[in-house]
């Protein structure tokens, strides 16, 4: 393996996830150093069954109102409302439940951003269920399986915020979920658990749900917003924060789903339960879909900071072929970069680790791929996603991509020079960073863990094709 | 930069001012007469050369009204300095440096006088 | 999976700052900032500015000023694209990405309001890793064909990437081609060239307000269009040439007819409606080939409408190149300028007093215009008339705040409410509507309108059709009394057709009468004006201030023996209103109307061809310079009243045109003020005197004569000859296919 660092380029010295609120290590200097104090744990997952929050993950009992009731949704969600926003914010605070959609940015401090006096705007709470991401599973089954989790959380996540409404922005294709979702919405109505003095708290609350149409880019929190004000679907500058001027010009916070579901758990069993889970800043538990080549791929709810193998092997059935056959994962949805199977032995799954071994938890999909597998190609795949989902907005974005994905095709053949390898590597740079969105960062990546990784495959390829095709000799004696 | 002044220096001093070429006025209509002469002498083979549709007495007679014409000037300098540049056109003359056209400009009417009056201007169409 | 959301349903990105949205963010976004500036410096008080640094050199800025604004600030200019200070930030090109020291990503300078102490790094290796990055993706699908661009030598792409961008490219991939779009006769795209800067589609719903292109596809494919291929139906369409970076929007009357550094540059005046514009005459070899704007904060910002930009091939076409006279057989017959002024002297030397008169049309300057008044009132007569009517009943034309736009254009920007009478600003003075609209846009003014119901690309309440609605707000019964009531800064703008009808006394003393009350209501201090009079004509203003009688009446009452038109072609006076035997002389560039009527015909000067005075509908006196030579024997008209004089025996006093200004000066000082608003302010007076106007309004509903966009385009002698507007006018009512023509390259 000394062989395949040849080529490794130096280290990157920042977090992979520059979060748009700014430095959230410092930040969570002022957080309650209560879980800190704690014994530290070592030893992460397996997950007992009493500490499941999504119950229903595998649609085995009802998904309806009754069924739910039964699990102890909306068990004294009255009492919670009506213990106010303070007292819910400082819960999820002491949870340290980090955002699941992708950045991980702490959520008790993102709820609390909209905590500012009002000047008269309502506020808005928008659900982030355009789940696209290649490998990433999860919203769906909650919004399948267990809807009245995800409403009942759109009701203490709105009431923390004190926002007047919920817009849950679903995924086009996600056709049976917003049906389901719709179907638990109108009981909740009737049950009068939303709408006008939600569960009899005095609180008025709606939950609306809005059908995407499909376009990957509509999962940014501000093209969300746009498309959910009837434009089209692309980023925002940022500033102004959606904070600040969200959808229809109000404060605005966007949550991935999961984030939300998890919040009346949080309330519930309180926020020192769900820190209990995991490494520090790291805590609480995770929905992990695990698919690619593995024996059973599944999604699962897990401990937070389980070693990827664990994960694998508990739950997955272990790698098709067994564990030598392993030739990397991607580790959290197709934006994060590849990581090979040495880094895959110890790595646990958790922000922090991951961000050492510079990948990114992200959405926690985890793609596992054997040696049967094509990496150029798969990873071309992935920038061809890119580039077809690339809003064209802006230009490093909009041409590099399409750059790259060219390229990529290339180099899967093998019909390039090496040269061209550093030249994948500076344009995925030019992308990164650069761009108003995530997605040329999302769109970088993958092509970053596969140079990273993989260059002596690349380098046999391009080797490979040139001896198949060697220069053509002149057809004419040059004298 | 030094020599202008000292040559300013030198006109302020003393009147005597540098002669070109002749010392008084007999010598320099001595040149200007060796100068007609040339002229008088060179107008026929002119008219031969640059295959001129006039007569060499047509010529000569130009020749005279040119002289004649700067009759008045009786500063040896000025006239040194025509009969210099009468030289020089005599030698592109001979030389055929010259075209047909310049030498029929010497019988060229004399331009007419830009209009002053608003109406002529008006009617001639330029500006002032 | 397709994204029918991006591909179709919304065509266009609303700018983020949305009028409907939330008025109060509006003062948050950077776009606004902008926007506001003027007010903002207004405000700002020194112990609220905020100290950042530029490449380590301190600069005091107002919080929300934008990085780019803070390095302009310090003298520092920032590349751009996208950017355009009047226009919304889209912040999508990139290019002016800037390194923050102690920020980990750079950020594009143009969107990013400034934080204290931050130091801006504009020349860091990131700063220029940066930018040259951004160049390589932008030229990496951007075609080499500069040598037949007709953008070469004013292509910001160009410029940029000879200062940041790299040598040598190493995109060998295919390169990206698009299909150009048939966007009407004037604009012409190469949509391969386009960098997706978006400047064009803000211009469009922003400035324009017509929210006809838009962006459709995503990602690699995304493309600037209409959509469904139609025209750009728009009065400013023009001005996306101006703002496009690239060469993907030029001009289609100039495509490949001349290089910007051939050509020679004269700083000049509009005079195609009251407006004024700046403009810039790029001429070559004695040959308009374009009309450019020029900057002017207070009349056209950096705009001009289409009739502006387009209409100078009509300056080629049906001059009047010589003098003519009619002969035995009613034949004009050129001749010559002897022969012919002896002629018309002849005719004013053979009657005296008013039986000669004379009309003067909508393009004359004012030297012409003081000259021929000097050279009949030697003749004894005062019989000078403009074709425009203006009420004289009440204070008439006597008082000078009665027939100007007293607030000025700009002077909208800070009006609440807008009362419109009788006028579509729109295509009547194009940029006075832009800046209505740029009030209704930043500034929450309301507008309201009595007359015709038109698109005025923003939204008004329509107070009624006729007269009838103006003296019930007159007399306080209509409910829009109470909003004008209300009103911070009340503006009133009465349309000059509408003061053309019968009833014009009676609508302008009720206008009067409304910005009287408007002004005494709303208790703003003196120098607030709220009457305006917005003409259509350029030389209206300097007729009225030289004292000519408006309207033609009197001559129709007194026909005159020798009739006088100088540039006379709105067909006020025909041969039939004058007796058999009168002797017309017509004067002017164009044989257009007054021309085929004439027994003489004078050919004049037009206004690229002499350097000449207009005031324009706020009262501000402007110079056209000499661009080209007039065509033929064409001369200055002032010039030929003068010829004529000397030869009727009452020589005028002046040969020169400074002689001729200073003259001008002697009768209105004003006239000579270049690039000045003369103050005028007797609007109580002038009420007063309008109470004596007894006259009933009629009924019929006021009808402004350009209703829609295809009257705008030929309006005048000079668009009238125009092909490019007559093609405007086909590709309005036919559709843009109507005058497609096969591409050149």
């Amino acid at each position: 393996s000394a062989f395949m660092y040849r080529h490794v380029r130096p280290a990157r010295s920042k977090p992979q996830f520059q979060d748009t609120y700014g430095d959230y290590p410092a930040l969570f200097k002022s957080l309650p150093l209560c879980h800190q104090l704690k014994p530290k744990k070592t030893k992460f997952g397996p997950l007992s069954d009493q500490d499941r929050i999504f119950t229903n993950l595998y649609g085995r009992h009802d998904w309806r109102l009754k069924g739910a009731l039964k699990r102890g949704d909306w068990y004294k969600t009255k009492e919670i409302i009506l213990k106010g926003t303070d007292w819910i914010l400082n819960e999820v605070k002491i949870s340290g439940l980090r955002g699941r959609g992708g950045a991980g940015f702490p959520t008790g401090m993102k709820w609390s951003f909209m905590n500012r006096p009002s000047d008269g705007r309502p506020k808005y709470l928008v659900v982030n269920a355009d789940e696209g991401e290649p490998g990433t599973c999860k919203d769906r089954e909650i919004m399948r399986h267990d809807p009245h989790k995800l409403i009942e959380g759109c009701l203490v996540a709105g009431r923390a915020m004190g926002a007047r409404a919920a817009y849950i922005y679903i995924r086009g294709e996600f056709y049976n979920e917003s049906s389901n979702l719709q179907v638990a919405i109108n009981e909740a109505y009737e049950a009068k658990l939303i709408g006008k003095n939600a569960c009899g708290s005095g609180y008025d609350f709606d939950v609306f749900v809005m059908r995407g149409a499909g376009a990957y880019i509509c999962g940014e929190e501000t093209a969300l917003i746009e498309s959910l004000e009837g434009k089209q679907g692309k980023p925002r500058l940022k500033p102004p924060f959606p904070a600040d001027i969200g959808v229809f010009g109000c404060p605005t916070t966007v949550s991935n789903v999961e984030t939300v579901a998890v919040a009346p758990a949080i309330c519930r069993r309180g926020g020192a339960w769900f820190a209990s889970f995991g490494k520090e800043r790291n805590s609480g538990t995770k929905l992990f879909n695990i698919s690619g080549h593995v024996n059973t791929p599944c999604t699962v709810e897990e401990e937070m900071s389980i070693p990827l193998r664990e994960l694998i092997d508990r739950h997955a059935g272990g790698v098709r072929g067994g564990w030598d056959n392993l030739l990397g994962v991607i580790p959290g949805g197709s934006s994060t970069p590849i990581i090979p199977r040495h880094v895959c032995d110890d790595v646990l799954m958790d922000f922090d680790d991951l961000v050492r071994a510079e990948t990114a938890l992200g959405t926690a999909a985890v793609i596992v791929m054997d040696k049967s597998a094509d990496v150029i190609r798969a990873i071309a795949r992935l920038v061809e996603f890119y580039k077809h989902e690339s809003c064209g907005q802006c230009t490093p974005c909009r041409e590099g991509v399409d750059w790259m994905d060219k390229m990529m095709w290339r180099f899967v053949r093998g019909e390039a020079a090496v040269s061209e390898i550093d030249m994948i590597w500076e344009l995925s740079k030019q992308i990164e960073g650069h761009t108003i969105c995530a997605l040329g960062d999302g769109a970088a990546w993958p092509v970053q863990g596969l140079v990273r990784h993989f260059r002596p495959v690349m380098e046999n390829r391009i080797g490979q094709y040139n001896k198949a095709n060697p220069p053509r000799e002149p057809e004419i004696e040059m004298i | 930069m030094a020599s202008t002044a000292a040559t300013r220096a030198a006109a302020g001093a003393a009147k005597v001012v540098k002669p070109i070429l002749s010392r008084d006025l007999d010598e320099a209509k001595r040149r200007v007469r060796e100068l007609y002469r040339a002229w008088y002498r060179e107008v026929p083979n002119t008219v031969a050369v640059f295959q001129l549709d006039i007569s060499t007495r047509q010529g000569r007679d130009k020749v005279r009204e040119m002289f004649d014409k700067n009759k008045h000037i009786t500063d040896p300098r000025v006239i040194d300095m025509l009969v210099i540049k009468g030289k020089m056109e005599l030698q592109e003359t001979i030389h055929v440096w010259k075209q047909k056209t310049h030498i029929m400009r010497y019988f060229h009417e004399s331009e007419e006088p830009r209009p002053t009056d608003f109406l002529s201007k008006f009617y001639r169409g330029h500006d002032p | 999976m397709m994204s029918p959301l991006c591909l179709s349903s919304s065509m266009l990105r609303l700018p983020v700052v949305s009028r409907s949205l939330f008025p109060a963010a509006i003062t948050k976004g950077g776009a606004a900032t902008t926007n506001n500036a003027r007010t903002a410096t207004a405000t700002a008080a020194a112990s609220n500015l905020v100290e950042v640094f530029v490449d380590g050199q301190p600069v005091m800025v107002e919080p929300g000023t934008t990085v780019l604004q803070a390095c302009e600030k310090v003298g520092m200019q920032i590349p751009r694209f996208c950017y355009h200070e009047r226009l919304s930030v889209a912040g999508n090109c990139r290019m002016c990405l800037v390194e923050i020291e102690k920020v980990p990503k750079p950020v594009a300078a143009c969107a990013m309001p400034v934080m204290k102490g931050w130091n801006i790094l504009t020349n860091s290796d990131k700063t220029r890793k940066a930018r040259e990055g951004v160049m390589e993706f932008l030229l990496a699908n951007h075609p080499l064909d500069c040598p037949i661009c007709d953008q070469g030598g004013e292509c910001d792409l160009q410029d940029q990437s000879m200062q940041f961008g790299s040598d040598r490219s190493r995109f060998t991939e295919s390169k990206r081609a698009v299909e150009d779009k048939n966007i009407g006769p004037l604009i012409k795209t190469i949509m391969t060239r386009c960098i997706q800067c978006t400047r064009c589609v803000r211009f469009a719903s922003e400035i324009a307000g017509v929210e006809d292109l838009g962006t459709t596809g995503r990602g690699n494919d995304l493309q600037i269009g209409t959509y469904v291929e139609k025209m750009f139906m728009s009065e400013l369409s023009g001005n996306v040439i101006d703002i496009c970076p690239v060469g993907a929007l030029t001009s289609k009357p100039y495509a490949f007819t001349a290089r910007p550094w051939e050509t020679r540059k004269t700083e000049s005046i509009d005079v195609l409606d009251a407006v004024g514009s700046n403009i810039v005459v790029s001429t070559r070899g004695g040959e308009v080939m374009r009309i450019l704007p020029r900057l002017n904060e207070d009349i056209n910002e950096e705009w001009i409408s289409d009739k502006t930009r387009f209409a100078y091939d009509g300056l080629k076409r049906q001059r009047l190149t010589q003098p003519m006279v009619k002969n035995e057989s009613g034949q004009l017959v050129p001749t010559t300028w002897e022969d012919v002024l002896t002629r018309v002297a002849g005719a004013l030397q053979g009657v005296k007093g008013n039986d000669v008169a004379a009309v003067v049309g909508g393009l004359v300057d004012a030297e012409a215009l003081i000259s021929l008044k000097d050279l009949l009132n030697c003749l004894n007569s005062d019989n000078l008339c403009t074709e425009e009517v203006f009420p004289m009943a009440g204070a008439g034309s006597d008082l000078r705040s009665n027939y100007l736009l007293n607030t000025g254009i700009a002077g909208i920007e800070e009006a609440d409410v807008l009362l419109l009478v009788g006028t579509n600003p729109r295509y009547e003075a194009p940029l006075f509507n832009a800046r209505i609209r740029k009030g209704w846009l930043h500034n929450e003014l309301q507008v309201a309108l009595v007359g015709k119901e038109v698109d005025l690309s923003y939204t008004y309440d329509h107070l009624g059709e006729s007269a009838k609605a103006l003296q019930e707000i007159a007399s306080g019964t209509h409910p829009f009394s109470q909003v004008l009531a209300k009103a911070k800064h009340p503006v009133v703008v009465v349309g000059s057709s509408c003061l053309q009808r019968e009833d014009g006394a009676a609508i302008m003393a009720a206008v009067s009468t409304i910005a009287q009350n408007a002004r005494v209501s709303s208790g703003v201090e003196e120098t607030w004006k709220v009457l305006n009079v917005l003409h259509r004509v350029a030389s209206q203003v300097a007729a009225l201030d030289l004292g000519y009688k408006p309207g033609v009446d009197t001559i129709r009452k007194n026909p005159p023996k020798v009739l006088f038109l100088l540039g006379a072609d709105a067909d006020c006076i025909t041969r039939q209103d004058l007796p058999k035997d009168s002797f017309i002389i017509y004067q002017g560039h164009h044989g257009d109307v007054g021309a085929p009527m004439a027994d003489i015909i004078l050919p004049g000067a037009a206004y690229t061809e002499k350097c000449s005075t207009y005031v324009n509908t706020e009262g501000r006196a402007q110079q056209t310079r000499v661009a080209v030579s007039p065509p033929g024997m064409a001369r200055e008209d002032w010039k030929i009243i003068r010829a004529i004089s000397e030869l009727v025996g009452v020589t005028l006093p002046y040969d020169t045109l400074d002689e001729v200004r200073d003259r001008l000066a002697e009768v209105s000082p004003n006239l000579v003020r270049y690039d000045d608003v003369e103050e005028a302010n007797y609007f109580k007076q002038a009420n007063e005197l309008s109470k004596a106007v007894n006259q009933a309004v009629l009924t019929e509903p006021l009808v402004p004569p350009q209703l829609t966009v295809k009257d705008f385009y030929m309006t005048d002698p000079i668009s009238r000859a125009s092909q490019t507007m007559a093609k405007c006018v086909k590709a309005v009512t036919e559709g843009a296919q109507a005058v497609d023509e096969p591409a050149i390259c």
